[in-house]
């Protein structure tokens, strides 16, 4: 009785994340492993997941996976409100690294036990979160346009810089991120986020504009209504193979480090199966055609990426040494309050 | 004969009961189960404490509600869509009355093609008609450039990221909804008291205030809070088209679920919900009581 419960109720809540099985043609295999539900973004991530993790790894080996699509702030309210069940919805979830360590703080996620990861020992050491995992990372960029732009940035002071009036623009979404490099440019720290606030406001006086997203940024930049900003590497890559005229630069102050990685819930229905999408996620094949794929560095040791993709993706030693990590304690303690005085200082 | 007749009316009021019941049971289940248990809920978590680190704390506390009223930021917002959605409401009747007319009056055998057209815009989501105002507002969309090239202008408008451009967005979303109303209410609105009144001397517009406007208001108030409620809740249209800076109501409600503050959230809802329920209902009020008189 419990086992047919069981099932029944599986199956409705993988038909009530809103999702599509990805792995209908290993269906038939699926019945020996059971079943994955991964939350994760929609677009380009969930459909280089499924091409490169799940059909080539997972369900070749007998696993069911069914994607739960949605934005990050669903999720994770999804997280929080399933948090008193006994099961939850879903058995890993991908989120960025300031919302990994959120939702741990927050007591959702499951420590992680590496020994349960073969591929564990390939990992970079900065991206073994005690509560998630690192998938891919790539840094927040000086992006620039060399026919407005001359000479190039060196540096988030060089971006930041009110001289350039409505040369330079913002992306809403990314207010976290932009804050702290902004406070780098300014002489603080990723603590100290004060001096960035004040450069910002002075920023926004000299006529800085602000986009909503990344892709209206995009569009601002390919029709030259602004000549720099700040973005992460791996989207410039993918704005200069799209025909936009932009470059990126890898500041001085050291870059400012984005990492995508997957969480456990505490209530995953299937830690099993949460284990084997973490550690086939972290396989050398699907590292090295993220890289291809999506222009975002791996996160393993042991994944090849071509020199001439390494030199437009990647960072050089000197660069990786001077990675900047969000001090994610600090951020999660004053989100919100950045949050408003971003929406009420520097965008009213 | 007669035994059977005394019992029948008992019967049939049984049966009527039993009729309205089914008829109306399964709509008032779904709206308990769908929509005011969650509203319930929701109202509870307003009541609630925000902390950062927990996320919601279990209170009873009115602050969130205290905090919208008392920042100058948050009624800005609450202002402002209503000034939109007021805007938005009175030219869509303007605009929608005189095409309302036309197509309730119409003779042609094309007249279903011509509410067809009406309802065309509503045949692709919100966002992608907001996708389509950008590529004509643009700083390089076809606006621009046709006058660009026409010689009016010499510099870009800038259109895009503009209350204007939210109101011409939302216009375009709400007025298909105005016109149908209008047009279903002035078909009703038998032609020959029209006539009878022309023919006692009154021109258009003494006809219009006098004859079509008293007999065509219900359908007028359905149309005016329908388009007035859809402009309070929206949400693709400011965020695509008013960009960054330009605030509603909707989306602010969803920038605290995003933060995960949804104490504050739930209050913002509460409030736009309420707000939109009492300018309504107020509103139906007043206009019925004045044509009353």
């Amino acid at each position: 009785m419990t086992s047919t419960f069981h099932l029944n109720r599986r199956q409705l809540l993988g038909a009530a994340a809103g999702v599509g099985v990805t792995g209908l043609p290993g269906a038939a295999l699926a019945q020996g492993k059971g079943k994955i539900v991964v939350g994760t973004w929609g677009g380009d991530y969930a459909r280089l997941l499924n091409k490169n993790i799940e059909q080539p790894i997972l369900i070749k080996n007998g696993w069911e996976v069914v994607q739960d699509q949605a934005g990050d702030p669903q999720r994770r309210s999804k997280m929080l409100a399933e948090q008193r069940l006994p099961r939850g919805t879903s058995d890993v979830q991908g989120l960025s690294s300031i919302n990994m360590f959120q939702m741990h703080d927050a007591g959702t996620v499951l420590p992680i036990d590496y020994s349960k990861l073969k591929n564990a020992g390939n990992l970079l050491p900065s991206m073994k979160y005690p509560w998630g995992v690192g998938h891919i990372y790539s840094g927040k960029v000086a992006v620039y346009n060399p026919k407005m732009i001359n000479p190039a940035p060196k540096s988030y002071k060089d971006v930041f810089d009110p001289k350039h009036g409505n040369k330079l623009a913002l992306i809403d979404i990314q207010y976290q991120y932009t804050i702290v490099c902004a406070a780098l440019a300014a002489g603080g720290s990723t603590t100290n986020l004060e001096p960035g606030k004040k450069l910002l406001l002075e920023c926004k006086k000299a006529g800085m504009r602000m986009y909503p997203t990344n892709e209206a940024f995009a569009a601002g930049l390919k029709s030259e209504e602004f000549g720099i900003g700040v973005m992460w590497k791996a989207r410039v890559v993918q704005w200069q193979n799209a025909g936009i005229s932009v470059e990126a630069v890898a500041p001085s102050e050291g870059t400012l480090a984005y990492v995508s990685g997957f969480v456990i819930p505490k209530n995953s229905p299937n830690k099993d199966g949460a284990y084997a999408y973490v550690d086939a996620m972290l396989e050398k094949s699907a590292q090295e055609a993220f890289a291809v794929d999506m222009g975002y560095n791996p996160t393993v040791t042991n994944a090849v990426v071509a020199p001439d993709l390494n030199k437009r993706i990647g960072f050089t030693p000197d660069e990786i040494k001077k990675l900047v990590d969000l001090d994610y304690d600090h951020m999660n303690k004053n989100d919100t309050a950045l949050k408003e005085w971003w929406d009420k200082e520097l965008k009213g | 004969m007669a035994a059977a007749a005394a019992h029948a009316p008992p019967e049939d009021g049984r049966t009527s009961i039993l009729s309205a019941s089914m008829l109306i049971g399964p709509a008032t289940v779904f709206v308990v189960i769908g929509l005011l248990a969650p509203l319930a809920i929701l109202f509870r978590y307003s009541l609630n404490r925000f902390e950062p680190r927990r996320m919601m704390v279990e209170a009873f506390t009115a602050e969130n509600y205290i905090r919208f009223f008392s920042d100058p930021f948050y009624t800005g917002i609450f202002w402002t869509t209503l000034r939109v959605a007021a805007l938005c409401t009175i030219i869509c009747l303007v605009m929608g009355l005189p095409l309302a007319y036309v197509l309730a009056r119409t003779q042609t055998r094309y007249k279903n093609i011509l509410i067809m057209l009406v309802v065309l815009p509503l045949f692709v989501g919100n966002a992608v008609r907001a996708a389509g105002w950008m590529t004509l507002f643009g700083s390089k969309g076809f606006l621009n450039v046709s006058l660009m090239q026409l010689g009016v202008i010499d510099q870009p408008m800038q259109i895009m990221f503009t209350e204007v451009a939210v109101i011409f967005g939302i216009i375009a979303v709400n007025l298909p909804y105005m016109v149908l109303t209008l047009q279903s209410v002035i078909e009703g609105v038998n032609r020959n008291v029209e006539e009878a009144a022309f023919s006692l001397g009154a021109g258009p517009v003494t006809m219009f205030r006098r004859v079509l406007l008293p007999l065509a208001l219900p359908g007028i108030l359905a149309g005016t809070i329908l388009t007035f409620i859809l402009g309070m809740n929206a949400y693709a249209t400011p965020v695509l088209l008013g960009g960054p800076k330009f605030k509603m109501m909707g989306p602010l409600v969803f920038g605290q679920f995003q933060l995960n503050n949804w104490p504050f959230g739930a209050a913002i809802a509460f409030v736009l919900m309420t707000a939109t329920l009492v300018l309504t209902a107020s509103a139906n009020l007043m206009v019925q009581r004045r044509y009353r008189r």
